[in-house]
């Protein structure tokens, strides 16, 4: 039983119809759009890079790679945590250093330095970096993850990065 | 487009007719800006819904993260203000149309035979409502939600027998913390959304069965026909099987659409833009984290519970105590509950029933009295010094809790700082803060570059940290 009232006529009944899908969408774009933004938000945020302190630069022995701890502040959402980050760092003359992302390229192990053999090593899969990161030996995709750095007053500073393992490409996390 | 779209899918599903009996449905007496008040909770449910579904996506119902999650909503999250203040004002909206829609119905008498039921599924959803603004209020964590939670929990404790047993349930366990958060938000987000929309779906059902009621000149359809001169007909005992067939209603009637629905929506996107208005405008500031040791913090509760707080204070001792903590509330919401069997006179309009809208005028005018007193209280009440909030604002930038440590919060390299105002005075404080040294020789203390307003606000603020205020 369709029930229209006589009194309106549908020109009029249209007209109502086209306000309250107004409405109706009025509404619903103002909470979609807020919305949408709201939880892609730690998305479309920017990681802040901070420079880490990674000691004295007059310590590190030139051409002989050193492990050197980075003491950072890990916000997890909410959280934040303390973590310390061992990195690889290589004095090639007085005030120029390389440093090397802990990280093997193949699936992500911690590598070591061979001090007898001069090459970095990986235990997971046998993966193999001449000093300057180039892969030698082993499954690895690309030479070792070079970290940004810069010496201030004697000081080594690092910006700590990850990358993805596995990719021809370095690709940031 | 949009049509091409409804008619394949018409095609396949035969929508028409479910469009029918949507949108047919008669309005006796035909549209009124008066009936709107359902359509507006139900438009304010759907958005605490909505909100609080995106809430969850931030939200961690434990105490190590509860106020922290909140406080990363209020800072980081894009829009998380604007969300957190939509749940929140929305919460109060629909209280108040809740309060609203309920008025409206009691004063058309539209609880009546044969609405009955629906009345009764209408308090059940009331009181659903208030459970979720009670767990609601625990989740953010903060002194406020602690402190007004406990008071809360602690009324059950007055009901005589089970209510030792009723707050441990309530609490799950002895105190009021991680197990008790958990389990109020479980009930929040699980079990009081499921029990809701059931109830929501139910009063919708008994809706459409039985039919708006109408204006009150309709008199009680079950004892007549609607229309003032059938009423005096139907005062002889009738059943429902003499309610006249629908099409004789129908003829009196309008559409629910499209002039009933272009009304509701109307009001949806008045409270909308109210609700909005009140979320980007009026900030909802946390308090500071939850401390189950600070017994000294008063909470006050939602405004929609002032009155009854009011009515507390008034209501002390051994036997009054519990009257108003259980006694009064239980036989309230029975009375609520079995208000069309109390009142069972026939006539509808309020003209004809002079007690029972007696009776509702003076309960309402009791509730706003005692908002009027509660607030005129709050008002009274002894504010916090400016310069003790500006001087803590100070405290927190300074960064003073890396090594300080008050009421449980900071670090613990320098002296704990939870009662200093009681050991130390104004002097040897502004002399500390110009230099460290000169009061406590071998500090490690550093000194702060502080202007003289700065060195008033901190001493205020460590003047104010006392164990009896």
């Amino acid at each position: 039983m369709m029930v229209h009232d006589p009194t309106l006529s549908s020109s009029r009944r249209s007209f109502f119809t086209r306000l309250i899908v107004g409405v109706a969408g009025l509404i619903g774009i103002s909470l979609a759009v807020p919305l949408s933004v709201y939880v892609t938000s730690p998305a479309l945020k920017r990681r802040e890079r901070r420079w880490l302190d990674a000691g004295p630069v007059s310590d590190l022995p030139v051409g002989e790679p050193t492990q050197r701890d980075l003491i950072m502040t890990v916000s997890d959402g909410y959280m934040e945590a303390a973590a310390v980050k061992g990195v690889w760092a290589l004095r090639r003359a007085t005030n120029e250093v390389t440093v090397y992302s802990p990280i093997c390229t193949h699936l992500g192990c911690g590598f070591r330095w061979d001090g007898g053999e001069k090459k970095f090593k990986c235990p997971c899969h046998g993966s193999e970096y001449d000093p300057d990161g180039r892969v030698v030996g082993g499954p690895a995709p690309r030479p070792l993850d070079r970290l940004p750095v810069k010496v201030e007053n004697g000081r080594l500073l690092v910006q700590y990065k990850e990358f993805n393992s596995g990719t021809k490409q370095q690709v940031e996390i | 487009m949009l049509s091409r779209l409804y008619a394949w899918l018409d095609s396949r599903l035969k929508l028409e007719p479910v469009k029918e009996t949507l949108l047919d449905e008669p309005i006796p007496g035909g549209a009124s800006w008066i009936y709107v008040f359902g359509s507006a909770t139900l438009f304010l449910f759907l958005l605490q819904a909505i909100t609080g579904i995106f809430l969850a996506v931030y939200y961690a119902p434990t105490p190590d993260h509860a106020y922290d999650s909140i406080r990363y909503i209020e800072t980081q999250v894009l829009f998380g203000p604007f969300v957190r203040g939509l749940h929140h004002w929305g919460a109060s909206a629909m209280v108040v149309a809740i309060g609203l829609h309920m008025l409206q119905v009691f004063l058309y008498g539209a609880y009546k035979p044969p609405r009955e039921l629906m009345w009764m599924v209408g308090v059940l959803l009331l009181l659903l409502t208030m459970g979720f603004a009670f767990t609601g209020y625990l989740l953010p964590w903060d002194q406020n939600a602690y402190w007004a939670t406990q008071v809360g929990i602690n009324m059950v404790g007055s009901v005589p027998v089970v209510g030792t047993f009723l707050v441990k349930v309530m609490r799950g366990g002895d105190t009021l913390g991680a197990l008790t958060l958990s389990r109020f938000f479980a009930v929040h987000v699980l079990f009081l959304p499921a029990a809701i929309m059931a109830l929501i779906a139910m009063h919708m059902f008994i809706l459409r069965r039985v039919g708006p009621a109408g204006p009150w000149s309709g008199g009680c359809e079950r004892r007549g026909q609607p229309g003032g001169a059938s009423l005096r007909q139907g005062r002889r005992a009738a059943s429902l099987e003499e309610r006249p067939p629908i099409e004789r209603r129908v003829q009196r009637s309008e559409p629910f659409y499209p002039r009933q629905v272009f009304m509701d929506a109307m009001v949806m996107l008045g409270v909308f833009v109210v609700v909005v208005a009140l979320a980007l405008f009026v900030p909802f500031p946390l308090a500071d984290k939850a401390n189950p040791s600070d017994h000294n913090f008063i909470p006050v509760p939602e405004w929609y519970f002032l009155f009854y707080y009011q009515f507390l204070k008034y209501m002390e001792g051994p036997i009054l105590g519990p009257i108003a903590t259980w006694v009064i509330p239980m036989l309230f919401i029975s009375l609520l509950l079995t208000l069309p069997f109390l009142d069972r006179h026939p006539e509808r309009a309020p003209a004809s029933r002079p007690a029972v809208i007696g009776i509702g005028v003076v309960f309402l005018v009791g509730v706003f009295v005692l908002i009027g007193l509660s607030l005129r209280d709050l008002r009274a009440m002894k504010r916090t010094d400016p310069a003790v909030a500006a001087g803590r604002a100070l405290f927190e930038r300074l960064q003073c809790t890396s090594c300080h440590r008050i009421h449980g919060e900071g670090g613990a390299i320098g002296p704990d700082l939870s009662y200093v105002g009681d050991h130390r005075d104004r002097d040897w404080l502004i002399k500390h803060f110009r230099d460290p040294q000169s009061t406590s020789p071998g500090s490690i203390m550093p000194k702060f570059p502080l202007n003289e307003q700065e060195l008033n606000d901190l001493t205020a603020y460590m003047l104010s940290l006392k164990k009896r205020v």
